[in-house]
């Protein structure tokens, strides 16, 4: 089946552990990556996340990234993000530099490029004089788009839209005051992406809702009431034959609100999607009889559109991809970048998930 | 709650990892609201482990839930004798529920015949249970589970389609 969605190439460069980084999911719905603490998985995840700032309206460098995240201090090679896509078809690309002259001052822009069908549409370098943008912003976020079928505001809209998630269930309060289809990584506004979600597309409560009483069979309802002027607080109603209870979204468990998160996933995906998402360890929170089946709606709701891509040292997510999508990150040494390959082309023997606590898997 | 215990489900337990993502491809391809209905197991080494895990940790737990239907997915190794050998262990009162099935030799012939992943390989082995074909059950390193194969589509089929 043909995909609509894919990150055809993501390359980084110099980037924290990131060296000629390039993340092979070229044709993958869904995507595992694993490898020992400090192999650089959360640093894919928060290159990625500079995309999305962007793209989000962030646009001064030194919000972006710090002199810290030059690799080993070498400042004096810029920082590089380079992405394509594909949406429906069509290919587009956004490539960026970011550099640190001298080593003092503030971070400015190299290089920026964006490119659609493989023509460039936009490029500023350094050196030359582009008279209403200074080099310390970048433009993406500020160029003016014509309509919103203009390629540059699609470009910017998906890459606004990628879902990083990295949630911290006890900050999750369900509370609201505007509505976003853009969470932040720890999702601590799911009350407004809930909003958001629903506003756009009442029918993904019927998604949400699925999904959820699959998980949970005594939910009965979810509200989301308006609590002041223009303030909303969620709850959630479960019901059985002794009677029903409502519960502030505050008072779920963090596994229940991972529930949660993952519902707006799979309703985003469809509602506004295809979207890309990135799940930093998603079996945090949860018990262990649901890490695979949690895991696998995930791979599935994005098997056809869309692309998933999940971190974990957990053995129940790791026996939940296979070999062909499974990519393991190493590097020797915190003075050695990091390096990836597939699964499929690293030699393991016998059983995986024993292999990675002997620690004998070896790229 | 993980699989639904008071509703028909399945559990798979492969013999290693090639089996494992064959499991997974399968599930993959199950309809979504149903999925929760199937868990893969972990690997257990080799088909004798998978009879001593299944006889140690599933009969007793499967003869107290009439729900639970159970997958042994091994690798005959070219042994035609070991399905009957495998069987002749299942206790009478759980036959109904219990399927052997397996490769011929081992998953990874059916890589090498060139019918894709582990996973794309499962995933047509779904389709071909969702439609009621034999497409990919009907190839050599395959054909003879059709016996276990006829009755897992009677029983299993409505629980995850």
């Amino acid at each position: 089946m043909y995909h609509f969605l894919v990150i055809r190439r993501f390359y980084v460069h110099n980037f924290r552990c990131l060296e000629n980084f390039e993340l092979p999911i070229s044709g993958q719905s869904s995507v595992l990556l694993i490898g020992k603490n400090g192999s650089g998985k959360t640093a894919v995840g928060l290159a990625l996340q500079v995309l999305q700032k962007i793209a989000r309206g962030t646009n001064r460098v030194s919000d972006l990234v710090k002199p810290e995240d030059f690799a080993r201090g070498r400042a004096n090679i810029p920082i590089r993000f380079e992405i394509e896509i594909e949406l429906k078809g069509r290919l587009y690309g956004y490539a960026i530099a970011l550099g640190w002259p001298k080593g003092r001052g503030e971070l400015r822009v190299w290089e920026e490029e964006i490119r659609v069908g493989g023509e460039l549409v936009y490029t500023r370098e350094v050196g030359r004089v582009f008279p209403n943008i200074d080099f310390q912003l970048l433009a993406l976020p500020i160029i003016q788009e014509e309509s919103v079928s203009d390629p540059v505001f699609r470009l910017r809209r998906w890459l606004a839209r990628m879902l990083i998630l990295r949630p911290m269930p006890s900050l999750i309060l369900g509370n609201s005051r505007q509505e976003t289809l853009e969470p932040n990584a720890q999702v601590t506004d799911f009350g407004a992406w809930f909003s958001g979600l629903l506003a756009h597309a009442p029918s993904a409560y019927v998604e949400i809702d699925s999904y959820l009483k699959q998980v949970m069979p005594d939910l009965n309802d979810i509200k989301n009431p308006l609590v002041g002027r223009d303030s909303r607080n969620l709850e959630v109603q479960f019901s059985t034959d002794q009677g029903s209870v409502n519960l502030p979204f505050e008072d779920l468990s963090d596994g229940e609100k991972c529930f949660m998160i993952c519902a707006l996933v799979l309703a985003a995906n469809h509602a506004y999607g295809p979207v890309f998402c990135f799940w930093d360890e998603p079996d945090n929170y949860l018990a262990l009889s649901e890490v695979g089946h949690f895991v696998m709606a995930l791979r599935k709701a994005f098997q056809d559109d869309g692309q998933f891509i999940a971190t974990s040292h957990n053995s129940e997510v790791i026996r939940s991809f296979s070999d062909e999508n499974t990519l393991v990150l190493y590097r020797d040494n915190h003075l050695e970048p990091t390096r990836v390959r597939a699964l499929k082309d690293v030699k393991v023997n016998g059983d995986l998930v024993s292999a990675l606590i002997r620690d004998d898997i070896e790229p | 709650m993980s699989v639904n215990k008071h509703l028909p489900h399945v559990y798979v337990l492969p013999e290693d990892g090639a089996n494992r993502q064959l499991a997974r491809g399968f599930q993959l391809d199950v309809d979504g609201a149903k999925q929760r209905q199937m868990q893969v197991l972990e690997e257990a080494g080799g088909w004798i482990a998978v009879l001593e895990h299944f006889l140690a940790d599933h009969v007793a737990r499967m003869a107290s839930n009439a729900q639970r239907f159970m997958v042994l997915l091994i690798d005959f190794d070219n042994k035609q004798e070991r399905l009957q050998e495998v069987k002749s262990k299942i206790p009478g009162h759980l036959t109904d529920r219990v399927f052997v099935l397996g490769t011929s030799s081992e998953p990874e012939a059916l890589k090498t015949a060139g019918l894709g992943t582990y996973e794309t390989i499962g995933k047509a082995m779904a389709e071909d249970c969702r439609q009621e074909t034999s497409t990919i059950w009907g190839h050599e390193l395959l054909r003879h589970n059709a016996g276990e194969l006829a009755r897992l589509r009677h029983q299993v089929r409505p629980i995850l389609f």
